[in-house]
């Protein structure tokens, strides 16, 4: 697939999440993202560094100002399961709008075409680092890191685009 | 049934060349059987220990053979579904890790912990058990499971294609025991009491 850009429309596709009650949820990205502004961003691995030091938690800390400029929901995608990312998600327990969602198979990722093959630093297949916004399922930003890199994926990179 | 009395009675010769073997197998098909030899069994297999990215690159993600972990030594190895899920976390790894001690006594030099998760996964759960004594291996591309038909699709609790609930002792790479749950959720015949019954 080729990788997701400017003016696509978001593919549908279905991510995994424990909810409050610590039930296993599944979701479709459509029924989070129709009619709504969205943030979806996506990290290679939960509980490596840069994911979980740098990538992470800029959006965490700039959450609220994201949602006073009009975005409804944040969404994070890994290609973990969701037993990994409630794990990861417990890391940060001052979060209050990020939510943590498993892409275990890869099967979105492939979707949007943003899938990083890091066999040999011992993941398999993942996804790129990237940051999205999209509007009614329609992409306006695309910001997608060419490697390892941390530049514009960033929440504050997003943050200038609204 | 049948298969596995094949196996058993194929094994029977490299049994009588060993001692002091006490055989359990709970399942019937496995590729690797009592008497099987864990590294024959998976030449070209290694393991990735549990690492923090750092620790990573620094290694070059270096992998370990597995006649690295098992030859010369006394082993014991369970592997699980998943990191972070019920029944590992709250009972499999217990069940070993209040078992150190014990094994210890017995010569054990290595009680490893193995499934098909990213390193990196495995050792942000391994700090989260406190689990020190325990080593924790990835199988992140599911090959170790897979050379040892010890497999399992968990795509139904999604999960992806992970490993059975299983426990071995292995000597100088000589599978003495092995245990395998009927089904991943139960935890009867893989648990760190049972194996030290049998040791």
């Amino acid at each position: 697939m080729a990788p997701i850009a400017v003016a696509d429309v978001i593919p549908d596709g279905t991510l995994a999440y424990f909810d409050e009650s610590d039930q296993l949820k599944t979701i479709s990205v459509h029924s989070l993202a129709a009619g709504k502004k969205v943030i979806l961003f996506g990290v290679p691995g939960a509980f490596t560094p840069t994911c979980s030091m740098k990538h992470v938690p800029g959006f965490i800390e700039k959450a609220e100002e994201f949602k006073a400029k009009g975005v409804d929901e944040i969404l994070l995608i890994s290609v973990n399961d969701p037993f990994v990312m409630k794990a990861w998600a417990k890391t940060y327990p001052e979060n209050k709008h990020v939510k943590f969602l498993a892409d275990g198979s890869a099967t979105y990722t492939l979707a949007l075409g943003l899938e990083l093959d890091l066999a040999e630093k011992g993941l398999g297949t993942r996804s790129r680092r990237f940051a999205l916004l999209v509007d009614d399922l329609k992409v306006k930003v695309a910001n997608v890191e060419e490697g390892g890199e941390f530049t514009v994926s960033s929440a504050e990179e997003i943050l200038k685009a609204l | 049934m049948a298969s596995a009395f094949l196996r058993r009675s194929n094994c029977s010769s490299m049994q009588s060349m060993v001692t002091g073997v006490r055989a359990v197998v709970s399942r019937a098909f496995a590729s690797v059987s009592v008497g099987a030899d864990i590294v024959d069994a998976a030449p070209s297999v290694s393991l990735q220990k549990a690492r923090t990215w750092d620790e990573g690159v620094s290694s070059n993600f270096s992998t370990t053979p597995l006649k690295d972990i098992f030859k010369g030594k006394k082993v014991v190895i369970f592997g699980l579904p998943g990191a972070f899920t019920g029944v590992c976390t709250k009972a499999h790894v217990p069940s070993y890790k209040n078992n150190i001690d014990k094994f210890k006594a017995k010569g054990i030099e290595s009680i490893i912990c193995v499934a098909v998760n990213d390193p990196y996964v495995m050792k942000g759960w391994a700090e989260k058990l406190e689990a020190n004594e325990i080593e924790f291996y990835g199988d992140f591309d599911g090959s170790f499971h897979k050379s040892l038909v010890l497999d399992k699709d968990l795509s139904g609790a999604l999960l992806g294609p992970r490993s059975q609930r299983w426990s071995a002792y292995v000597e100088d790479g000589k599978v003495k025991v092995l245990n395998v749950e009927t089904v991943p959720s139960e935890f009867k015949v893989s648990g760190g009491d049972v194996i030290l019954g049998q040791i």
